[in-house]
């Protein structure tokens, strides 16, 4: 714990802090543009130097300079401050003077930190450098002339996202950052590097010109385009959702999200079902609220009502349903459309025990039938990050491109019931093992053999600190599912009980993935935002809000209990969730026993005191004992990583993404500037 | 004028009696109407030259024809009659406004003889026909059914008959100089008045004071700056005209400047000479007497005017206490005097 | 009281005082002048009707930076920008003023760092509706096109000094 001062006041850092950290402590601001946080030091704007002693007599890039014991550094001399302008006076030599056309104005590291460090004018008179344009793909924007190689980007991709896609040609002022033969970046989290660049090089290219950030509202929410439960912000301007962007939450994103949950903002305002239909005769046709209601009245279901719930939907919204059906006097609740039906008795059983934190500690992993690149892209980065530190990945399942070593152990579920030998004995002799078991292995059976495996490889265990570590892991795929869960919404049978006792009336709670063939006996009232395969096969469909467009709880894979908060209103005719549901019980003339949003959360809480608190919920021990056999091949739900969902299916930008990226379609002519 | 239809047409008295005082109301109505038109554009023009302003300067050469202009902007304008004013009261109170104003014009002499009702009680008939002209506003302001106006009216009414009483006594002192009420009378009192040569009663030292407090206590009655409290915008919107539009809001207007003529026309009449030349010249003879008449009303409306743009609007407590704690015992003063005086002269024996 | 003061009182002299004053500005020159037939100058900073100027080859000099419509302290600007189509350069889709919320106080020309948006010397726009004093981008690119030469003449005017 070395000791240093900063500007004479003594102060502590931690051993292997560098100076620029040593000053943060301090409270001290030191501009950069290089260095990052998660990113490895670079050390090349040197915009960070400070004055060091004992030292040479000049200036010195605090990022990269470990601090000692004794050192005495002032950022605030003036031999810094002359440093700062030299360095900004560079920086600026051969970046345009374009900010009124950069959509980086506004929240743009340059020219804050010009007006706040740099000299008043310019004294460079000749000719500027300008770079052309690279082609980055459909999501970033490239204006490489406004580029100081930072090279942040090719940081990121390279440590982060793990693809060799940006990196730097030439040298000198002739730098110039590009992608490999300037091919789209076609990683899940690429257009993070648009938060990452700190002027206006790389700049999003759906969101090209539409708004300047002082414009926007900004409200805090949860990424639901997959169990992640990736922290956002919803940038808004009136009642249209402009752009999402990650926030910070070591515990979940980082400060990453995947591209697909930034990208379904463009999906927010089309195909949406902004007024309530009927189906007559065969079509729907739009009718009013009053008679939306009035034909969910006629259907007059008694009790024979049941609920399906979609992949993205709120707590709330499943409570109010569930409400309504018990009210009616079913039982009959459902999350899983796609027709699993593992055991769900003990939740921490179905839980990602381990955390997302807690994954990167991990040093033995076997993966089951999870495509953790486009299941869970953020997850992916942390598998990343713990096989850099050394663990070693075993897949079961197909092949998939990994972003780091990893071993296929092949495709048949079988492979779980006795697993080779050497990946056993790697397991067995790590010190934190864990076990992730996806989706399409829980198709497979694989849930009650993994249970085996972790009772027989003690995957919980009590480390050495003292602390407790939990390997056993099933990643879900929907943001709805772990909630769903919390609430009953599990059949012993999955959705066959429900198809089975063939009730009058579905209510499908915004879920695309089901087969409604098999309900074709029941009217199947869709409450839900987007005119997609519910609402095709619905008889009534009753406009409700996107995630953006109401408050609501989450619980991500790992269990983690996350509150969003409305951004904008509902467009059209549409409704909050819990208001439809309200309405419905009063036409249905039942009492579901809430009258605001207020009351509902809660009797929420009430039912299950685990939703009204933020953070990790409590799921106790795994179940012990548990033997079954897993069967068959595995095979990935996910055909298209950027169309999972009806607000993805809907975004212009992801469609784009699919057909160019997933699909070798040719990029779009764009416009040179 | 009957004598001349009579025995140009060969009519029958009571006939050319009847047609005669109708070309005679209109021979003094029209002519009045016209020059109330002109007396307003004249009023705006001295206004705004002593505000170093041009006036009105765009209908017509040198803006002449802006009252012209105002009154067709008028007559086209939609007649709104609010709903919860008294409709009735509402429409005849401008229209008792405009209709006293031309009834006291008929005891005006234009000239010898010139005279529609050549009245013994002409000074009488004038002082009654006047006190009916604040009927009109209180009307207006009653049936509005609308504060502002009807604070307006209670205005108008007090300051009405606070001027009045002074005005009784000052005219009283001009009747017993004249020896009666009869205003021919009072213009032929009024030859060589002063040293034989001058023509009016102002010159007079004795009734000098009485002539200004009777241009005083005239714009009083009239409501003219600075007395225009029923009128004052900052208070009171517009006063009792807030709610009128279209003719009937013109009606006030035609109204309250006849008015004002009206009370530059007894100022000419009762204290300088009226039709008579300034002096008692036979020069100033040939020219005829309504012109001088015209000539003096003229004079005493830039008068009004020049006051209209000089004096800050008084407050109503001022307005009061002149009108009551000046004007009243100062005019009884002189009552006493002048009475005094023309007994101890032997002027009536 | 004094006797001067009561003798004051007695003959209005106050009043005789200021009448001979008014008097006096009866028969002094005009202080106006006869406005629709003549005008006063104009400074080249009068702040008069907005324009939206364009380059001297035809092409809008608007880009859609919104610095006025941040600056602007009575929100009268609206602005929409996108791509634009031909070549993808950064121009608005649509530029509002509302003429009834503008307080003319001309910091929208002053943002402007390309001087697209500018306050023309016009003060003679009054219109017959209140949707005319809505302005759009048609309306101000057509208003720039009509006093381009009066603007570029007063800018040039002014440059020394900015």
């Amino acid at each position: 714990m070395p000791k240093v001062k900063v500007d004479g006041v003594e102060l502590e850092v931690p051993a292997g802090a560098t100076v620029l950290q040593a000053c943060e402590l301090a409270g001290k601001e030191i501009p950069r543009f290089c260095y990052h946080e998660r990113l490895s030091i670079a050390g090349n704007c040197r915009m960070c130097l400070v004055e060091v002693k004992p030292g040479p007599p000049k200036p010195q890039a605090s990022c990269a300079l470990p601090a000692s014991e004794g050192q005495e550094i002032r950022t605030d001399s003036e031999m810094v401050k002359k440093a700062r302008e030299g360095v900004m006076e560079f920086l600026l030599i051969n970046h345009p003077l374009d900010c009124p056309i950069c959509d980086q104005g506004g929240e743009c590291d340059l020219q804050d930190q010009s007006v706040a460090y740099g000299r008043g004018s310019s004294r460079y008179h000749e000719h500027k450098r300008a770079v052309t344009e690279k082609y980055m793909g459909p999501l970033i924007k490239t204006v490489m002339t406004r580029c100081i190689h930072c090279t942040r980007c090719v940081r990121f991709s390279e440590e982060i996202a793990g693809v060799d896609e940006i990196g730097a040609l030439y040298r000198g002022e002739a730098t110039q950052i590009s992608t490999y033969l300037e091919k789209a970046a076609k990683h899940e989290m690429s257009a993070n590097v648009i938060d990452l660049c700190p002027v206006g090089a790389l700049t999003s290219r759906p969101y090209a010109f539409e708004a300047r950030p002082w414009e926007l509202k900004k409200t805090l929410s949860i990424d639901v385009s997959d169990a992640i439960g990736a922290n956002i912000r919803v940038d808004a301007r009136g009642r249209e959702v402009l752009r999402i962007l990650p926030r910070i939450n070591d515990d979940v994103n980082e400060e990453w999200i995947s591209d697909k949950g930034r990208y379904m903002a463009d999906g927010l305002g089309k195909r949406r079902l902004d007024r309530p239909y009927i189906r007559l005769d065969g079509k729907l046709v739009p009718v009013s609220w009053a008679e939306a209601l009035a034909a969910v009245a006629k259907i007059a279901p008694g009790n024979s009502v049941a609920a399906v719930a979609g992949d993205m939907v709120d707590a709330e919204t499943m409570f109010a349903a569930k409400k309504l059906v018990n009210a009616l006097g079913g039982s009959l609740l459902e999350g899983r459309q796609t027709g699993l039906a593992y055991d769900c008795s003990n939740l921490a059983a179905v839980n990602f025990n381990t955390t997302l934190n807690g994954i990167e500690t991990a040093d033995a992993i076997l993966i089951v039938g999870s495509h953790i690149r486009w299941e869970a892209p953020l997850l992916n980065a942390r598998l990343r990050k713990a096989v850099k530190r050394g663990a070693k990945v075993f897949v079961i399942g197909p092949k998939w491109d990994t972003t780091f070593p990893a071993e296929f152990l092949g495709e048949d579920a079988d492979i779980l019931n006795l697993l080779p030998a050497h990946v056993w004995a790697a397991l067995n002799g790590a010190a934190r093992p864990a076990l992730i078991i996806g989706g399409a292995a829980l198709a497979k059976g694989a849930l009650e053999v993994g249970l085996s495996i972790a009772e027989q490889l003690k995957l919980v265990r009590t480390l050495d600190d003292g602390t407790v570590w939990n390997g056993f892991n099933v990643l879900h795929m929907a943001a709805s599912r772990m909630a769903s869960l919390m609430l009953g919404y599990a059949q012993k049978g999955g959705i066959a009980d429900l198809v089975a006792a063939k009730p009058k009336m579905l209510l499908s709670l915004g879920a695309d993935e089901v087969d409604y063939t098999k309900f074709a006996d029941s009217m199947i009232v869709y409450v839900g935002h987007h005119g997609d395969k519910g609402a095709h096969a619905a008889d009534v469909i009753l406009p409700a809000a996107a995630f953006t467009e109401k408050s609501g709880t989450y619980v991500n894979t790992e269990g983690r209990v996350q509150i969003a908060d409305q951004a904008v209103f509902a467009p059209g005719e549409a409704r909050e969730d819990w208001t439809i549901l309200r309405a419905m019980a009063d036409a249905l003339g039942v009492n579901v026993g809430f009258d605001s949003f207020d009351e509902l959360r809660a009797a929420m809480t009430a039912a299950v005191p685990a939703l009204g608190v933020e953070g990790l919920a409590d799921y106790g021990a795994l179940p012990t004992g548990v033997t079954g056999k897993a069967a068959g091949t595995i095979a990935y739900p996910i055909k298209d990583f950027y169309l999972t969902n009806p607000v993805a299916r809907a975004s212009e930008t992801l469609q784009r993404c699919s057909a160019e990226l997933l699909h070798g379609a040719e990029p779009q002519a764009e416009a040179a500037e | 004028m009957t004598a001349f239809f009579q025995s140009v047409f060969g009519w029958s008295y009571e006939l050319a009696w009847f047609l005669s005082t109708i070309a005679g109301i209109l021979l003094i109505a029209l002519p009045l109407m016209l020059g109330v038109a002109m007396i307003i554009y004249v009023d705006r023009k001295i206004w705004a030259a002593m505000a170093l302003r041009r006036g009105p300067n765009v209908v017509g050469p040198l803006g002449i024809l802006q009252s012209f202009a105002d009154g067709l902007k008028v007559f086209l304008q939609e007649t709104i009659v609010p709903t919860a004013a008294n409709k009735s009261i509402f429409v005849i109170g401008p229209i008792v406004t405009f209709t006293v104003t031309l009834l006291a014009w008929a005891v005006i002499p234009f000239n010898s003889g010139a005279i529609l009702a050549d009245i013994n009680v002409g000074l009488l008939y004038v002082l009654a026909i006047s006190s009916l002209g604040v009927y009109g506003t209180i009307m207006a302001g009653w049936a509005s059914n609308s504060k502002y106006p009807f604070f307006s009216a209670m205005r108008a009414s007090a300051q009405m008959i606070s001027y009045e009483v002074s005005i009784g006594f000052i005219l009283i002192c001009v009747v017993l100089w004249a020896g009666s009420f009869n205003l021919g009378t009072i213009v032929e009192a009024q030859r060589g008045h002063v040293f034989g040569i001058i023509n009016g009663f102002v010159a007079n030292p004795l009734l000098f004071p009485m002539w200004v407090m009777f241009l005083i206590s005239g714009m009083a009655e009239t409501q003219r700056a600075p007395f225009d409290l029923t009128e004052a915008e900052s208070e009171l919107v517009a006063g009792y005209q807030t709610e009128y539009s279209s003719m009937a809001f013109a009606l006030f207007w035609l109204g309250e400047y006849g008015n004002v003529l009206l009370m530059c026309a007894l100022n000419a009449t009762l204290f300088w000479g009226g039709y008579l030349p300034p002096l008692d010249i036979p020069v100033l003879y040939l020219v005829p007497g309504v012109v001088w008449l015209l000539l003096k009303i003229f004079f005493f409306f830039f008068i009004f005017s020049w006051v209209k743009a000089t004096v800050p609007r008084y407050r109503y407590d001022q307005l009061m206490r002149l009108g009551w704690k000046v004007f009243l015992p100062v005019s009884l003063l002189f009552v006493v005097l002048v009475s005094g005086y023309l007994m101890y002269t032997g002027h009536f024996a | 009281m004094t006797v001067g003061q009561l003798i004051k009182s007695f003959t209005l002299w106050e009043f005789v005082k200021a009448h001979w004053l008014t008097l006096k500005y009866f028969f002094k020159p005009k202080a106006t002048i006869n406005y629709p037939f003549e005008k006063n100058p104009l400074s080249p900073r009068f702040r008069g009707e907005h324009a939206l100027r364009r380059y001297p080859n035809g092409e809008e000099r608007c880009i859609a930076c919104k610095l006025c419509e941040a600056i602007c302290p009575a929100q009268a600007i609206t602005i929409e920008a996108a791509p634009r189509g031909e070549d993808g350069s950064r121009r608005t889709t649509r530029y509002d003023i509302d003429m009834t919320k503008c307080i003319f106080c001309g910091f929208c020309q002053e943002a402007c760092p390309v001087d697209a948006i500018v306050e023309g010397p016009n003060f003679e726009y009054a219109t017959e509706t209140r949707a005319e004093l809505l302005y759009d981008k048609a309306k101000l690119l057509a208003n720039g096109d009509k006093w381009e030469r009066a603007i570029a003449a007063n800018l040039e005017a002014d440059a020394a000094y900015r």
